[in-house]
């Protein structure tokens, strides 16, 4: 047998600007659910991750199991080198001048006998899971916090499923008991026909399917789909004290609509990219790099998109528009399907064209006088 | 997946040809025996978990090898074991099997890179319109008996919990578990087993595959032995009625595993065994990382019930 000869249909990935190899035909969902983390704002304060924990794995058999998890990079990593381990074995990941990527994807690099390129971690792996967590790539010099940019760099990485257009997961599963829904492409593994193969776990090369050792099965991020059925955004995107999070629906890529925000950010504006493209999963969460960090390692890690989402971000100040875009983050617990931008306001709307979230792009400033005379008392704070 | 699982299906049709020449090991002189047959031999009492009992020397030793898997991926890519000893009685009403294999290493845990030692049996369920001999084939149903490690653990020593994995894991609060952690004077506190403390609804929530009813997650076993069935790669389907049993010993780098069920059932999901059948094997070592697919298997031998 082949090493690809399982990968029978040839499907076609945006991400990678070419068709690839896939176990199944093509299958995009009637909306599929993504969402745009501007890493830029992330304080890696866990809010995220705690209310993931609490409120879907506080388990026996999940104490080690964070579906949501904010890592320093580049040190952090859980489990530990989750990236390095795929990237190791993807050998030239090279893109060409139209963006279209000339390496293999987790698919078409596994070896014979395998169905994706992966590998399993090992319980201590997901034992430091803020490991390396605020530690920056080199030592700061002194006198460096005088000369402008640093040389050494850090940042955020918030990670959760990313609920891919082709998940390696579901195609590692031997007993399809993997599967993504149609209507909103959430993916999620079934608790009922799931055996425990961990051929999820090692398959998955974002390591965000996890195994229970009390059920004895696998686990993942559900997408908080009980919210999503009631038109309102995940745990851990409404509770982002940052606001770094929006999540919404984006339209399949040859009918992108340019008033709903995650198509708007992805498809127009290109300012949110997606994580290691080049796996080939066409993962769903786009991410804004970060624009103080060395560009090598952001091609690496978003693709060749980076210079340009990074120039649009930084003029997103004199383009109402995309700030508008922005300014909705965090704004509603209810999914925005739409939004426009009217005077002073970005306003967003449900899928029903109810207004559900209005943000003035500059905070009303109300100064109070310093003594209260109804209250009788003194002020400390009078803005 | 139809087309490869047809081609699949003819590869599969060829080694059976072939397998029926060459995986059946030549006879070995403990009690006569037939080539490229196990023969069931009638007793009148039949062994259920004395593994070492000496009702087993009435019955001739069948030495089955066993190879990795190399039908659909994930394949077995190292194996591990290269045979398995096979012996059987009945007595009128119930066969059993004693399985044994050489394994240097008992592994009866799992985590996410900890798996279990396993075996099982299969039988097809229309002998005579023989079925695929891995996991059968659509419209050629098998019958199949996996007896695990962890849940004869499960049985003999209690459920396998996180602090039988990791004694010093400690949690603050696990919500809705039904008693607290047990403050023993002077001692470490205990914490709340899955078995005794997540029983209500709400706790169970939090034990998603238990919730699920999922038959892998089940906290309450009470045989080492599950009964499924199958009709090709991906469609094992556990039995609503679960009527074999089995038991199992690891001693000196060998398990020796016991399986048994009744002859004739009237469970539709049986195959029952009149004179003359098939089984086939499948064996797999945890410390190997052998799991699902990742497994040695041997393709239909026959099967003589003695009268």
């Amino acid at each position: 047998m082949s090493a690809t000869s399982w990968l029978k249909s040839k499907v076609k990935n945006w991400q990678i600007g070419r068709e690839m190899g896939y176990p199944y035909e093509e299958s995009r969902p009637e909306k599929q659910i993504a969402y745009v983390f501007d890493i830029n704002k992330c304080i890696a304060c866990q809010t995220c991750t705690v209310a993931c924990k609490t409120t879907w794995t506080s388990g026996k058999g999940q104490e080690i199991m964070f579906w949501n998890n904010v890592e320093t990079k580049p040190y952090g990593g859980y489990p530990i080198r989750w990236d390095l381990n795929v990237l190791k074995k993807l050998d030239g990941q090279s893109w060409d001048k139209n963006r279209t990527y000339n390496g293999n994807t987790v698919f078409e690099a596994a070896p014979q006998g395998e169905r994706v390129s992966g590998w399993l971690p090992e319980e201590e792996d997901y034992s430091y899971p803020n490991i390396g967590e605020d530690e920056c790539s080199g030592i700061v010099e002194r006198g460096d916090y005088f000369s402008g940019i640093h040389k050494v760099w850090m940042f955020y990485l918030a990670r959760i499923c990313n609920h891919c257009t082709y998940p390696a997961c579901l195609a590692a599963c031997p007993r399809k008991a993997i599967y993504k829904r149609k209507e909103d492409g959430i993916v999620l593994i079934d608790q009922s026909r799931c055996r425990g193969y961990r051929e999820c776990v090692r398959g998955c090369p974002y390591k965000k399917t996890f195994f229970n050792l009390v059920t004895r099965i696998s686990e993942k991020c559900i997408g908080c789909y009980p919210l999503i059925e009631k038109g309102e955004q995940p745990r851990c995107v409404q509770t982002c004290i940052g606001k770094i999070r929006m999540q919404g629906f984006l339209s399949k890529p040859d009918s992108p609509r340019k008033n709903n925000p995650l198509d708007f950010l992805v498809y127009f504006k290109k300012v949110a990219l997606p994580l290691y493209p080049q796996f080939g999963l066409e993962p769903n969460v786009y991410y804004v790099p970060p624009i103080h960090v060395p560009k090598e390692f952001l091609y690496q890690m978003f693709g060749p998109g980076v210079d340009d989402a990074i120039e649009t971000y930084k003029g997103a100040k004199d383009d109402k528009e995309l700030l508008g875009a922005f300014l909705l983050f965090g704004n509603s617990d209810k999914i925005i399907h739409s939004f426009k931008v009217e005077g002073d306001y970005a306003l967003g709307f449900n899928d029903t064209g109810e207004l559900v979230a209005k943000v003035p792009f500059t905070e009303p400033v109300y100064v109070r006088p310093y003594f209260d005379k109804k209250e009788g008392t003194y002020r400390h704070n009078i803005s | 997946m139809r087309g490869y699982e047809t081609a699949m299906l003819g590869r599969v049709a060829l080694l059976l040809i072939l397998s029926s020449v060459l995986f059946i090991g030549p006879q070995v002189a403990y009690l006569e025996q037939e080539q490229n047959v196990i023969k069931s031999v009638k007793v009148k009492e039949v062994p259920f978990k004395d593994v070492s009992s000496s009702i087993w020397k009435n019955a001739p030793v069948s030495q089955v090898n066993v190879m990795p898997q190399n039908m659909t991926p994930p394949l077995l890519q190292t194996p591990s074991i290269k045979e398995i000893t096979v012996r059987s009685v009945h007595n009128g009403e119930w066969i059993a099997f004693l399985l044994e294999w050489e394994d240097e290493t008992r592994d009866a845990a799992v985590d996410v890179d900890k798996f279990t030692d396993q075996v099982a049996i299969q039988i097809p369920l229309t002998p005579k319109n023989l079925p695929a001999f891995m996991m059968g084939n659509k419209g050629g149903r098998v019958h199949i008996i996996h007896w695990k490690a962890i849940w004869q653990d499960d049985i003999e020593k209690g459920y396998r919990d996180v602090q039988v994995l990791h004694p010093n894991y400690w949690v603050d609060l696990y919500f809705f578990s039904d008693k607290p952690p047990i403050y023993a004077e002077g001692e470490f506190p205990l914490q709340p087993t899955t078995v005794d403390y997540f029983i209500t609804p709400e706790a169970l929530n939090f034990i998603p595959g238990a919730y699920a009813r999922n038959p892998i997650s089940m906290l309450h076993r009470t045989q080492p032995v599950e009964e499924a069935i199958a009709e090709g790669f991906g469609t094992f389907t556990t039995q609503p009625k679960q009527n074999a049993i089995g038991w199992g010993k690891w001693e000196n780098g060998l398990w020796k595993v016991i399986i048994a069920r009744p002859l004739i059932t009237d469970d539709p999901n049986d195959a029952s065994i009149w004179e003359e059948s098939y089984i086939a094997f499948a064996v797999w070592n945890g410390s190997d990382k052998n799991v699902g697919a990742r497994k040695h298997y041997a393709p239909w031998v026959k099967l003589v019930v003695e009268k």
